[in-house]
């Protein structure tokens, strides 16, 4: 395997629950210390990601929703290691089959997996350097890894650019004279450059008006066609996940409450926050205004330091009961790769997406 | 008009930026009507002058713009007396009697359109007791009234906290309460929702929606976010670079669009309720503010563009009593454009 003999890679070789998955993050925590005075004493913590497990099968494109602060950015900067884990498990399936552990890896040991393993930011105007060329941004992941040189480089970086749609011959303007739509262009042929396997999107169309929108989200498909891609796509806008995600993972105040197909969570969920954010999601269509009743979530997300005992979710929740006050709920499995994190998650008859 | 009576007309609006570079024509000849107790949705993509013609209903354009030409007339009351906004000083006393009185307005970003040096109710007494002359404290009843009624919890305590303290949703509705504080007219939210997450995002249209009902004020709202219009708009005007494009009531807009970019723009928004299909975006991107393309603006990315739209300015063509475009398609339909549009033609 690729990785190195380190004194971790003695133990019992790592096994995925299946041969299809590329990743599987496994009680994943990602704790940010609270510190306070002067000599930064640690009051607390902000657990971002709290045991998060779900898995991305080859090819696929998994959707991590969720509102702002329920941690879903954070577990994309784990899985491309910006973050180091507080613990838990991201196994990662090498292209010769090997499975290795990203989470336990350290220093120099996580470069090789870097070119595999990207991503897309969400501002297109602060993710590019304004003092770089767009040949210097594109090529730089292949200048630091010794992957390509002088005209190889050159080409591939003119290949690339033409395959996001723009024109080779800008490859030596500066970002500043792209738009905002063109500069998440480069961004992507950039995160495409080193031939990865997996691309982690961080809201990557959401800084983008409509029609521009549009474009890059069916480049993206386009591109994971003849790239042989496998997104993670990261986004608090429902109906962009519902458009271009297979799977779903909805996430609330760093832990999971439900995973299903993509058709599922939207036409049948299994947890009421799922139920709720369905319900608050505005239908493009006038007709559909009285369909159904609104539901209105009442206060504020949690405090993700300071998080409500039992289901994080109980104090805005409808049916919540006493057991939801006193017990955490496990993501339990309702058969048909639906996960859910609900007491109740089987008795409950929810409401899914007000169609038209 | 019976109930709903026109409240604001806005005429051949044209506001420019006088930059180093040459003039940006932000708004270049937008006509809107506004009645009192409905809300008209203006949308648009960035750079499409939505805001900057709000502004102007304000009197607040940034340097280096101004209104060049136009009216912005508004009736305040039943009695037929009209005042021309465009036609004030912008800093002038009469305007100010109107601003944060009459019309007043909510902005996108909670986080910056409140002073971090004043507490929140501070800064809605400070409103009241500009505008009414009341007491101090009986505009701090008011301001806790107003906080609750905006859905604020603990209302008396908040009314005391600095706006840090408070989540993003929280200090959108204190903006809400702080634009309600002197019963406007008229209410404009530009963009009050789009920094907000979903489920705040329908908490506070909701309650935009439920203030309505109760003071029967003119809600003009600005937004990008079509699924947004569907919820709760009754008219809707499209704009596209400075103009507007397309002028509808809002069932009339997403089932029967007449303006080929309405129709793009609906195209390419992905759906929640319906099957996964590929995307029909619009090609190209919005031009250069510097380098509008002659003739119909939209004409380098219509699908249905024709040799005259590259010369012929299109202007307003009535298809019905409130159905307004701003299409040669449909100008050449009729063999020429309807006279009884309003001012529209230039």
């Amino acid at each position: 395997m690729v990785a190195t003999h380190t004194t971790q890679q003695v133990a019992p070789e790592l096994t995925m629950r299946s041969d299809d998955h590329l990743l599987e993050v496994n009680h994943l925590k990602m704790y940010f210390p609270i510190t306070q005075g002067l000599f930064s004493r640690v009051v607390g913590y902000t657990k971002a990601a709290d045991d998060v497990n779900f898995y991305i099968r080859k090819g696929e494109t998994l959707g991590l929703v969720g509102e702002s602060g329920c941690g879903k950015t954070t577990v994309g900067r784990c899985i491309v290691r910006a973050y180091e884990p507080t613990s838990g498990e991201i196994l990662y399936r090498d292209p010769d089959g090997g499975v290795t552990d990203l989470a336990a890896l350290e220093g120099k040991e996580i470069q090789p997996y870097r070119k595999d393993i990207r991503m897309i930011f969400q501002d297109p105007y602060s993710s590019l350097n304004p003092r770089m060329t767009v040949f210097q941004v594109i090529s730089e992941a292949l200048r630091v890894n010794n992957l390509a040189s002088g005209s190889e480089m050159r080409d591939r970086v003119e290949y690339l650019l033409q395959r996001v749609g723009l024109r080779p011959e800008y490859i030596q303007r500066y970002p500043h004279a792209f738009s905002g739509g063109e500069r998440q262009r480069i961004g992507i042929a950039r995160s495409l450059v080193t031939n990865p396997k997996l691309v982690v999107c961080d809201e990557a169309v959401s800084g983008l008006d409509v029609s521009i929108r549009a474009q890059i989200l069916n480049l993206l498909e386009e591109l994971q066609d003849d790239f042989d891609l496998t997104y993670l796509f990261i986004s608090h806008d429902l109906s962009v996940i519902r458009h271009i995600c297979d799977r779903v993972v909805v996430m609330y105040v760093g832990k999971i409450v439900e995973v299903a197909s993509g058709l599922d969570v939207y036409v049948d969920p299994k947890h009421p926050y799922t139920e709720a954010l369905m319900s608050s999601v505005p239908v493009s269509n006038p007709r559909a205004r009285d369909k159904g009743t609104r539901i209105l979530l009442e206060g504020e997300v949690a405090d993700p330091s300071n998080p409500p005992s039992g289901c994080y979710f109980h104090p805005r929740c409808r049916y919540a009961q006493q057991l939801c006050r006193e017990q955490a709920p496990p993501l339990k499995d309702l058969g048909n790769e639906h996960y859910s994190a609900c007491h109740f998650a089987e008795e409950l008859s929810l409401a899914g997406v007000r169609m038209v | 008009m019976a109930d709903n009576r026109v409240l604001l007309e806005v005429r051949d609006l044209k506001v420019h930026f006088f930059t180093d570079e040459g003039v940006v024509k932000a708004v270049d000849g937008v006509d809107l009507t506004i009645e009192s107790g409905k809300t008209l949705c203006l949308v648009g993509e960035s750079g499409c002058g939505k805001s900057v013609a709000c502004r102007a209903f304000l009197g607040i354009v940034q340097r280096p713009g101004r209104i060049v030409s136009g009216e912005i007339l508004f009736h305040p009351d039943g009695n037929g007396a009209t005042i021309d906004i465009a036609a004030m000083d912008p800093k002038g006393a009469e305007i100010r009697q109107i601003r944060g009185r009459e019309i007043s307005m909510i902005f996108q970003e909670p986080m910056t359109s409140l002073s971090p040096m004043y507490t929140v109710g501070n800064q809605i007494i400070e409103n009241i007791v500009l505008h009414t002359r009341d007491s101090k404290e009986i505009a701090r009843e008011r301001t806790i009234q107003l906080l609750d009624q905006v859905g604020i919890p603990r209302p008396d305590r908040l009314v005391d906290e600095y706006p840090f303290r408070l989540s993003g949703g929280m200090r959108q509705r204190a903006m809400i309460a702080m634009a309600l504080s002197c019963n406007p007219t008229m209410l404009i939210a530009d963009e009050p929702t789009t920094a907000l997450d979903v489920t705040t995002q329908a908490q506070i249209i909701d309650l935009i929606l439920d203030l309505q009902h109760e003071y029967g004020m003119a809600v003009l709202f600005i937004t990008h976010d079509l699924g947004v219009v569907a919820e709760l708009a009754d008219d809707v005007a499209v704009m596209y670079l400075g103009k507007v494009v397309e002028r509808a009531p809002v069932d009339t807009i997403f089932n029967d669009p007449k303006h080929p970019y309405t129709q793009s723009l609906l195209r390419s928004i992905p759906k929640i309720a319906m099957r996964r299909e590929e995307l029909d975006p619009i090609k190209g991107m919005v031009p250069n503010p510097f380098r509008r393309p002659d003739g119909c603006t939209f004409h380098p990315r219509c699908p249905k563009a024709m040799e005259v739209c590259r010369h012929v300015v299109p202007s307003v063509t009535q298809l019905d009593p409130n159905h307004l475009v701003r299409c040669l398609l449909y100008e050449s339909q009729e063999g020429r454009p309807d006279e009884s549009a309003p001012a529209g033609r230039n």
